[in-house]
């Protein structure tokens, strides 16, 4: 799909900053859950509320949660995750945190 | 009618029934009491020594279905990782809902002292966040007496009169109804 338009110069590239190296980092995920409760325009309301996501996005994710019965809501750090995932119960939405996209 | 309409600055308002908002009050008291009571961790002094040992914060779920779905498990297929979780996080969680509950309480108290008629009620954008968060965890608890399970809508839809659940899921509804509606007041 990309093509390489001109030929990059070794000698200008930067080391990244982690140690690890950003290859080996796999990045945290949040997942919400399906459940029988839960209002559908609650669950918007929370996506739009607590992540200042577009309505549009809420609206997909929370149908993807409504149909699949889950949804990646967030991904980050595994500190970041578990804050939105605190969040996320304290909203009452069901929700847990994982290594990798699920 | 007991529905929401916005106001300016995001605030909303609503007229409630004195016994519904009554019925309110008394199921918001329940959940703090139940969030307060299944509490295993309380800490008595503030003794640094038993801070730093923590023998009291939680590490198993809560056996109480309605507390587990309140607080569940922040790790899926991971026993240990959500049992640490629960360590740091549970006590704090608790507090939030409880402080919710709390938000509502006040808010009722404040409207429905001698009242016989309709009570008014005017909530600001954070009090109106408290009060959806509280609605939700009421719904929460009360689905989770009920047994209310996906897939089963259409029996709950037809219970007949007679039935004992009845009562209860009707206030189940109505929570739904007034959720929604503060929902639609707020977004306005």
């Amino acid at each position: 799909m990309a093509d390489v338009t001109s030929a990059p110069d070794a000698a200008t590239l930067e080391r990244p900053d982690t140690e690890q190296g950003v290859l080996l980092e796999v990045p945290w995920v949040t997942l919400v859950w399906d459940d029988p409760v839960n209002l559908m325009s609650y669950v918007s309301f929370v996506f739009i509320d607590y992540f200042h996501y577009s309505k549009s996005k809420a609206q997909r994710l929370m149908m993807q949660v409504h149909h699949e019965g889950k949804a990646v809501v967030s991904s980050g750090s595994r500190e970041e995750m578990e804050r939105d995932v605190q969040a996320m119960h304290s909203y009452g939405l069901w929700a847990t945190l994982q290594k990798g996209d699920a | 009618m007991s529905h929401f309409k916005s106001r300016r600055r995001g605030a909303v308002y609503a007229e409630l029934p004195a016994h519904a908002a009554g019925l309110l009050g008394n199921l918001a008291r329940q959940l703090i009491e139940l969030l307060s009571e299944g509490e295993p961790h309380q800490r008595i002094g503030d003794d640094p020594l038993e801070a730093l040992l923590d023998f009291g914060a939680p590490r198993d779920r809560p056996e109480d279905p309605a507390l587990q779905r309140l607080l569940p498990d922040a790790h899926r297929d991971d026993e240990e990782a959500a049992a640490e979780f629960r360590r740091f996080t549970e006590g704090t969680l608790r507090q939030s809902k409880i402080h919710d509950a709390t938000v509502v309480v006040v808010c009722l108290d404040e409207v429905t002292d001698g009242e016989v008629d309709d009570v008014e009620l005017e909530l600001d954008a954070v009090q109106a966040r408290c009060w959806m968060r509280c609605l939700t965890d009421l719904r929460l608890a009360l689905a989770a007496r009920l047994y209310i399970r996906a897939g089963e809508e259409d029996s709950w839809e037809n219970l007949p009169d007679d039935d004992e659940r009845l009562p209860l899921f009707e206030i189940y509804g109505w929570l739904g109804y007034l959720l929604e509606s503060l929902i639609d007041a707020v977004r306005r």
